[in-house]
Formats: C-alpha cells, structure tokens, sequence
C-alpha cells in the first residue's frame, strides 16, 4: 500500500473512465433485458380487406387475421408453428397482433385443443364483439357453457386518459375427445387433426395498447392452473397494438 | 454566523434558562420551524387534494381530509425537527480541522420528558382521529347494509367480473348507481388479489374461498377506475377495468340492456 | 472462544505442505460445490421425473442445497466440526493459521476467521449486492420512464421487481451489520475476536453461498411474486421460485449464525470497565438489530419451507381449495417482515448517533433516551406486523388494535430524533460527509416517519396500499435513513478499514447527487401514489406519466452518485491520503488502534473508565 502519487488529472480521468464504464455496463445490461423482451415470432399485423361495413350509421373499413392455438409443440409445429421454445399449449403465429385503428377486425382462431373447466364461468359469455355473438364451425352464439371450452381470447387494457377502452373475451369450443373421429388432442395430435373453426368480428378504437390472454385455466399443474403456460409471457397471452 | 454569542457568554444555567427566549440560537430555531410548519400546513391542504383523483363516495371524502388532518398534526413535529435542523446546519463549523468542544450537555431531563409527551399526545391524537374515522364508517356500513344492492365481485387472473344477483346481470366494468348504498363481497378464483375502486376510496383483497365485504355509497356521477393492488402474476398491470356512477334511470336502462331485469 | 493466548507464543503448522486445512480455499468450495450440485442434479433427475412440477421442484430445492454444502465443505467449514465428532479439536497452529495472520490478501478467499477479514468481506458482498440491484432498479426505472410497457415484458419486469427487492432487502440487513458489526464493533468493545471467530467465518460463507443460488433465478425462469412471495402465488410460480425459496432459506441460517454471535461477544467480551451504560451506541445498536433477528427471521424460514412443501410434495398450507389459507403465510411473513425492517434501520441510526458527538464535539444527547429509544421500537416491532394486512380481510376487527401500536411506534423513533437534535443544538457540527449524512437522515427520516402515519391509519391505508406511495414510503425509511447510515458509517470508517481516507470531492460529489436525486425520485412516487398508481406494474395509465418521468430522471441521478461512490472506495483503498490513526478526533476505541489492526486488536487489552462521549468544555 502505497501513498498517493496520483495526479489530479489522472484521478480525474479514472473517475471518468469508471463512470462511463459503470454507466455502459448498465446500459448494455437494459439492452440486453430489452433484446430479449423482444416478439420472438415477430408480429402478426391484420390484413387490410376491401370494402367497408356499415354499423349504426358508422362507415369502418374492414381488416382480417388468423390465428391457431395448440395443445402443444407438436400440434404447432404440424400446423407450421414452431417459435416458442416450451412445449405448452400457446396460440400462434405471434403473439404481438397490429390492428388498424376504427376498424372492422374480423378474427379466425382455429382451435385445436380439449378442455376442462372455467376458474371463473364469467368467460362463458361472448362479450365485446360486433352483434355480441361468435360464429363456431358455421353456428353464432352468444355463450359456452364453463366446461365447454377449450381456451378463451380476451382482450383488454388499463383504462387510460390516452386511450380507447376495449374489451373482447370470446370462449373457444374445445374439442371434444370422443368426437366421431375418436380424436384425442393431447395424445395423437397430427395424425388427426381436427379442430373447431372459431370466427367473431369487433371494432377497434382509437390507438393504443392492449393485452390479451386466455382466461381458461390450462397451465397444468399449476395452482389454479394458471402458471406453467398461462403466466409464460407469450403462450396463452401477448400484445395488441392498435395504431392509428 | 455571529448568534452564538449568547452561547459563549457562559451565563448559569438558571439564567439561561430563564431568558431562554432572548437567546438567539432559540429565536432563530424557533423562526425556523415555524416558517416550516406553515409550509407544511399549508402543503398538507394542497398536496393531497391537488394529487388525489376525484371524491366520489363519502368514505373517499374522509380519507382525503384525514390525509390533510395528519399532515397538520404532523407540522409541529416537522417545524422542531427542521428548525432545530436547519438552525446547527446554518451555525457550522467550516475547515478541515474539528470544531472547538462544545458545552458538554449530557441530557435534559424536563426536556427530554416535555418530548416524550408531546410526541405521545400527537400519537394519540392521530390514534384516535383514525379510530373515530374507521368506528363511524363501521357505523354507517352497518346503517347501510339492509337495502344495499349487492355486487359480487370476482378477481381472477387478470380481470375483474361483476355479478348482480338480484339482477340478473354480470359484467366486466362496475356501473353504480347515484347515492345508492352498495355492498360487494369479494372473492377470488386463484391468487390473492386487492378490490380497488379508486375513486370510491374502498380496498380489500380478494381471496380464495375466503369472502371479504366492503361497502360504499357512490354520490358523485361520472366514471371512476377499478385496480387491482395486490401483485398477481404476469398481467397485474393490466388487470384494470372502469366503472361509473350514473343516475338510478341510467343504471335501470344499462341492467335492461345487458338482459337483466331492473329493481 | 478465541483469547489472547491462543493467538500468542504458537508456532507455524508442522509440515504445512500436507495439512488439509492450507489447501482450502473459495475456488476449492467452487469445485467442490458445482460437483456437488451437478451429482444431485444427475442422481435425483434420473430417479425423479423433471417434467413433473413437484418432482422438478424437489430436484432443484435438493440441487441448491447441495451446492451449499458443497461449497461449505470445500473451503472447509466442517474441518473443525469433524474433528470434535472424533473427540479432537483444531491445534493453536491450525487456528492461528485460519486467523489469516500474514497472509495477504489470498485470506480474503478462505476460510478465515478474523473478524476483521470478515468485516471486508462482507464490505465487498454488500457492495456487489448493492450494485446488482441499483442495476435492477435503473431497469425498472427504465421501463417506467414512459406508459406502455415496451422496454420489457411483464414477465422480466415481475422478476426485476422481485429480484430488485429481495437483494435490496439481503444487502440492507447486513449493510451496516455485515461490515461494521464485524470489523469495528469488536474493537470498539475491546475484544480480541469475536466470541465464536468460526462461526462468524461460517456466516460470511454461508451468505456467499446464496448468492449464486438467488442470481440463478433468473435462468429458472425468474420469480413473479415480488419479495414478499405471497402464497399461492408463490405456489403457482415456476422453477425460478425455487431459488428464491432456497436463497431465504440460507440466508436465514447465515443471519441466525451471525446474530448468536455478535450477541455472544457483546455479552460476554466487552472490555474490563465497559458497563452497559459505557457501551458505545453504534454497539447497542446492532445488537439490538441481531438480537430481533434471531426471533424474527425463523418465521421468515419457516414460512419458505412451508412454501416448498406445498410446492414439492403438494400440501396445502396455503391452498384453500385443501384448507389452507394464504393469510397463514401473510402472518408468518410479516412476522419477520416487519421487525426486519428495524433490523435494517436500528444499526444505520446507531451509526449516525455515533458519528454526531464526534462532529458536534459534544457528548450524546441524553444517552438514556437513545437506549428507551431503541428498546422500545425493538419491543413494539414484534407487535405491529398486522398493519400490513388490514386490508387481506383476515380480521377487521383486529385492525384498531394494530393501528394503536404501529402508531405508539412513533413515540421511540421521536425519542431517536431527540437524541440527535439534541446533541446538535449548541454545538458547532463539523460538515464532513458522515455529518452531512446526519443532516439528510433528519429529513428523509421524517418524511418517511410521517408518511409512515398515514400508512398506518386503517382509513387512510384503504386508499394507499399496494400503491406506489406505500413504495415510496419504505425507500425513504430503508434507503433514505438506514442505507445512508451505512454509507456515512463507511465514510467515518473507512480510515480503519483500509489505512486510507476515503476520496472527499468524490464522496461529497456522490452524496448530494444520491440525496437530491433521492428526493426527486420520490417526490414523483409520492405523486404518483396519491394519484392512485398501484404498485409493482410493468405499465400504467397516461396520467401517471409525468410523475413517473420525474422518478426516472431521480433515479439515474442516484445511479451515477452512487457510480462515483464506487469509484472513490476502490480509488481510495490504494490511492487515498493515508489516514492518521483518528482522523475525526473520536474517543471510541476503534480509533486507539494503528492500521492495520493488528490480529489481537490490542497488545495490551484496554480498561475502559468512562463512556465514550466525554466531549464538551466543562466534561469532568
């Protein structure tokens, strides 16, 4: 240990040249934190339709987009899905959606898995889309009953001085395991794939930011089944970016 | 700083003590901290009502003016700290060598026993102030509680849902209607999660197979938001909904629309 | 014990080339450990199926723990242990050998058992904790800069907020204890070691080992609970809670250890004259501090235990659907929960009550008051931890009970302010930068007594809990009072520790950059509680923004102060101006000794004739 022979000019510059370094290295931590935040499937922007549809004397241009949701990897993968890394139950392509803000969204989900039971029987119900119904291989309904279901799509967001508020939760029919097929959907998911054709259209608002998730309980195993997949950033839940 | 001169005079301290409000050092604290204690009288009125959302229910009203009341039972104690504070920070002693002693005080007795009373009975007072305010709004829930409508309200990850039973409705946003008591018993379906209606200046959590009740009266119209206070997982942020108040006519159509029957 | 003449007249170990205990250090605990954890890991997945939750949770609990042990067993922890369970003892040698004494700087790596070298090590783990979660906080800062949540997803952001808290809540309560309860309080009271120089050993390594553990949460997928891990959603939470389950459960052990111990040498090791009312308060302080751990962090254990075996072979403690209940683990954690929080701020002010007379020149103000002061938040701590649920549901009943005693907590904490407004009137204080820190403890303090009050009215609770307020409340307490504590405690000691004054510009520079930044910070949390912004959310609404944005830029203020900080700690270790032997002029004993301390401390023990305050013109 020696005694201090430092210039003050040299202390100065390793003052600086520890704070630049520290700063960087927290810098490049916050990069890294946000790099891995990413979409890793990208993002799944609606397609612009033609025509518009007229509802309560509102003129809104029309916009469309698919999206599937699997019991597993495998399933996704069969379906030409193969982003996420667990094998979870997820909804696919992406997770992030775009829509066009004031717009007419018309939403397939192709819906490939089984089901149990509703934690809460409220998500039952079809609420938020345009004539309050959803449109099932072909048949409109306005509700599911608790333990008909596979998963559900619900979009909502914080109520914001910035924002529109939007709501949509729509049940999605599960596939039933003793079907004429004798389907099973965990067990045997490519040779037979089957699964129900889930359609609903509602109306977006001004920009903003929303979320959406499933509300039924499917990460097995879990307390209230909600961890494993359902508290996974990305599986059953994502982003919806409305832009204007 | 030249006010320390009455300190150097070395008088008894019987003298000192007696002329203690000649003495510059206490003029000065004194100046201080009741300069300080303004201010923070004045900021208590200000800050909360200023910062606070809109009052919408009489319990939001009295947790409002209880924030203002503390902060002026509050003041005094900011105003000695502070001005006592502020007096030694402006009387220091500068240089890179210590500061000659200082009188060799060991303690104070009828001070240190002026302290703890005066401390205790602000504690009191602020004791009793909050048992008063929390004993009458027990009292009013309780007055309240026969012809309130009931609301039950489930938490699950990461909405809110509310049940009318009486009515026959349930839905994702919270409509009340104007000056109406109401009564709603929380429930979970998962994790814990906490009821909050800002605006209605109600809070309680929400657990599994363990039902909490709160109640309130509604008595401004206008919309309020509905939070969630109680980390629940991935989407606690956004576990967030609107409600409103809206005249009694409003709420009965609202229910008839939503295919309930109106009381 | 240890005692003088077991340090005196031995001689070096007899062939020290092939004795076991020269051979040990940290990078051996490594292998051993990581050898450890990797057997468990591959013998229990192969017997266990992994894919299963509570199998998987049993494997990971199993692995973590292990490691420990490992690592425990590789630097030698259990040499002495092993040879009493074979009715021998380490030899004079051997233990003069763990003292570290002569050599250099690779004891710092051992298994070393004086207090001293155990002091810095702690000084080092406290500053990488520290440093890990500010570098936590900048990223939550981060992300709340603007609405939307676009820098991060929930599911990291939930983990940052956990993480962040939970490594806080670690480094904050060995932050004064750790360091200065180890390296300092020993000499201040006269001793040669501490009472058990191997069990304080242990607790430093003990820590060290759930360092690692805690950080790889992040790799099991991060915990979404928050610090405070309420079931069940701890219950529900991935592989990642496991290491936090873990983590709690070691540092627990290592508090319990290192609290049993400090006591012990306070008890019984004090100087020949040292009385109780002789006692410096820095000393009576920390003790306090240990002595409510030791109750309290037993229930904290407790409570993680129970979560682990709800989560590794499915009871239900905490799971209504079976019986259980989450309010049980409510209670248990706040239990500990809110002792800690004067565990954490009892040593911080007693630093700062030692460094007044020092500055002002004057005795302590009322030392008696200052003892009443301490044993009664001590005493009250253990009956208040309800006020944190008053809005669970739990008993409403219960709720005026417990806002009558969190409110009487008010009365000691003045008691506090008293002593040290009182040591300061009439005195001149000296404005160095541990004075400084007393000053800017007087206000943060008081903001956060007086917020305090208002949290712990029920009526005015039911609008602030679980909001951004309640956040705001406790970093003024935990950050603005306890940790600038420690900081001005490493300022006044520095000298001691390291042979070095600390920097001055740059600990000036530091301090006024944390202190205003500090303000700002949670000024715009303040705001952005009463305007009802809940707490731990990744996103939030528009009107919360400009609060939010004055938040940040306080943040990254206090990041940078404390950037500097580091830079003049690791700057003056080296390089500072060499210390006189008391630079400040104090009376305490610490200031008697040369650097470096020599290993017994003292070559003579000291009598002690009087308490250490003896400043002041007419002191007889």
């Amino acid at each position: 240990m020696t005694s201090s022979n430092m210039t003050a000019r040299k202390r100065l510059a390793s003052a600086l040249v520890a704070t630049i370094f520290s700063v960087s290295t927290v810098a490049g931590l916050g990069v890294l934190l946000h790099k891995l935040s990413a979409d890793s499937n990208g993002t799944l922007v609606a397609t612009k339709e033609a025509g518009t549809i007229t509802l309560d004397g509102k003129v809104y241009p029309k916009a469309s987009l698919t999206m599937g949701v699997y019991a597993d990897k495998e399933q996704a993968a069969a379906d030409g899905f193969t982003g996420n890394k667990n094998d979870w139950v997820q909804y696919g392509p992406s997770n992030h959606l775009i829509l066009p803000a004031n717009t007419y969204i018309t939403m397939t989900i192709h819906g490939y898995d089984g089901g149990e039971e509703l934690n809460n029987p409220y998500f039952g119900k079809v609420v938020g889309t345009v004539g309050g119904t959803v449109n099932i291989d072909g048949e409109d309904i306005t509700s599911l009953p608790y333990n008909k279901i596979q998963h559900t799509w619900t979009l909502h967001g914080i109520p914001s001085s910035s924002q529109d508020p939007l709501f949509v939760s729509v049940p999605l029919l599960r596939v039933e395991e003793d079907e004429e097929t004798g389907w099973v959907p965990t067990e045997d998911p490519i040779t037979n794939f089957k699964g129900h054709t889930i359609t609903f259209s509602f109306l977006t608002k001004g920009a903003g930011n929303y979320v959406w998730n499933c509300e039924f309980p499917c990460g097995d195993n879990t307390y209230a089944k909600f961890g494993a997949a359902m508290s996974g950033y990305g599986y059953m839940s994502g982003k919806v970016t409305v832009t204007a | 700083m030249s006010e320390h001169d009455s300190v150097d005079l070395k008088p008894t301290p019987g003298d000192r003590l007696a002329n203690f409000y000649k003495r510059s050092d206490v003029i000065q604290s004194t100046i201080f901290g009741v300069i300080v204690t303004g201010i923070f009288v004045i900021l208590g009125g200000k800050f909360y009502t200023k910062w606070m959302p809109t009052v919408m229910s009489t319990d939001m009203k009295a947790i409002e003016r209880l924030m203002v009341v503390f902060t002026w039972i509050a003041a005094p104690v900011c105003g000695v700290v502070l001005g006592v504070a502020l007096y030694t920070f402006l009387n220091r002693h500068s240089g890179d060598t210590q500061p000659p002693d200082g009188p060799a005080t060991r303690t104070n007795g009828p001070i240190v026993l002026l302290w703890s009373v005066v401390t205790s009975l602000l504690a009191l007072t602020a004791v009793i102030y909050g048992i008063t305010e929390l004993n009458s709004s027990s009292i009013a829930s309780a007055k309240n509680a026969e012809d309130a409508m009931v609301v039950n309200v489930t938490g699950s990850q990461w909405v809110w849902t509310f049940e009318y039973p009486k009515l026959g409705v349930s839905s994702h946003v919270l409509m009340l209607p104007l000056n109406h008591p109401v009564t709603f018993h929380i429930n979970s379906v998962d994790v814990n999660h906490s009821f909050w209606p800002v605006q209605l200046g109600v809070k309680v959590d929400a657990n599994k197979l363990a039902e909490t009740i709160a109640e309130t009266t509604p008595n401004k119209l206008g919309e309020f938001d509905v939070k969630c206070a109680e980390l629940c997982g991935l989407y606690h942020a956004y576990m967030e909904t609107t409600g409103e108040v809206m005249t009694v006519d409003d709420f009965n159509s609202w229910v008839v629309a939503q295919g309930g029957h109106s009381a | 014990m240890t005692t003088l003449d077991q340090h005196v007249g031995t001689r070096p170990i007899p062939n020290p080339k092939k004795s076991l205990i020269t051979k040990l250090n940290a990078g051996t605990g490594l292998i051993v450990g990581i050898i450890f954890a990797l057997l468990t890991y591959r013998g229990l997945s192969t017997v266990l199926d992994i894919s299963i939750y509570e199998l998987n949770n049993r494997v990971l609990l199993a692995t973590m723990f292990m490691w420990s042990i490992g690592f425990l067993a590789g630097i030698g922890a259990f040499i002495g242990p092993i040879r009493w369970l074979i009715g021998e003892d380490l030899t004079a040698e051997e233990q003069l050998y763990l003292a570290g004494d002569g050599q250099g700087i690779k004891r710092y790596f051992k298994y070393c058992t004086d207090h001293k070298v155990v002091g810095i090590q702690y000084l080092w783990g406290v500053i990488v904790l520290l440093a890990v979660g500010g570098a936590m906080a900048m990223m939550i800062r981060t992300d709340l800069a603007n609405p939307g949540g676009h820098f991060i997803t929930p599911s990291v952001y939930n983990s940052l907020v956990g993480l962040h808290g939970i490594t806080m809540i670690i480094a904050l309560i060995i932050v004064a204890t750790g360091p200065f309860g180890n390296y300092i309080m020993p000499i201040m009271i006269g001793a040669a070691d501490m009472a058990f120089p191997r069990l304080n050993a242990l607790s430093w390594w003990v820590l060290f080992t759930a360092i690692p553990v805690l950080c790889s949460a992040w790799f099991l997928g991060g915990i979404p609970t928050g610090w405070t891990a309420y079931a069940p959603l701890s219950v529900q939470a991935g592989p990642g809670m496991n290491a936090f389950i873990a983590a709690i459960i070691i540092f627990a052990i290592s508090t319990a250890v290192s609290g049993a111990n400090i006591t012990a040498t306070v008890i019984t090791m004090r100087a020949k004259g040292m009385t109780w009312n002789r006692v410096p308060i820095f000393v009576v302080g920390a003790t306090l501090s240990v002595a409510m751990a030791i109750p309290a962090f037993p229930t904290f254990m407790l409570a993680m235990i129970m979560t682990a075996m709800d989560r590794s072979f499915l009871t239900g403690f905490f799971d209504a659907n079976v019986g259980g209940t989450g309010w049980l683990y409510a209670h248990l954690f706040w239990i500990m929960g809110h002792p800690e929080v004067y565990v954490i701020l009892l040593p911080g002010v007693a630093i700062l009550m030692e460094i007044v007379p020092v500055f002002v020149r004057k005795p302590l103000f009322s030392y008696t008051s200052a003892i009443v002061g301490f044993a009664g938040i001590v005493g009250l701590s253990f009956l208040v931890w309800a006020h944190h649920m008053y809005m669970t549901g739990w008993m409403p009943m219960l709720n005026g009970p417990f806002m009558v005693t969190t409110e009487m907590i008010s009365v000691p904490t003045g008691l506090i302010f008293l002593v040290i407004l009182g040591t300061l009137w009439n005195g001149k204080p000296w404005l160095k930068v541990p004075m400084l820190a007393v000053y800017a403890f007087l206000w943060n303090m008081l903001v956060g007594g007086i917020t305090g009050l208002y949290l712990s009215d029920v009526p005015a609770d039911m609008y602030l809990h679980g909001s951004m307020y309640v956040t705001a409340h406790f970093h003024y307490t935990l950050m603005g009072a306890a940790l600038t504590g420690a900081v001005a405690g490493l300022s006044y000691w520095y000298p001691k520790m390291t042979g070095h004054m600390l920097h001055e510009r740059a600990s000036y520079i530091s301090f006024w950059l944390v202190q205003i930044g500090f303000q700002v910070l949670y000024l715009g949390m303040f705001i952005a509680g009463a305007e009802g912004q809940p707490r731990r959310v990744v996103d939030y609404a528009e009107q919360f923004a400009t609060s939010n944005k004055i938040s940040t830029m306080g943040a990254y203020t206090i990041g940078i102060g404390f950037i500097v900080l580091l830079w003049a700690v690791i700057h003056s270790w080296r390089h500072g101006k060499i210390a006189p032997m008391n630079p400040w002029g104090a009376k305490t004993l610490e200031w008697t000794v040369p650097y470096p301390v020599p290993l017994v401390n003292f070559d003579t023990p000291p009598v002690v004739t009087s308490d250490p305050y003896g400043y002041g013109r007419s002191a007889k």
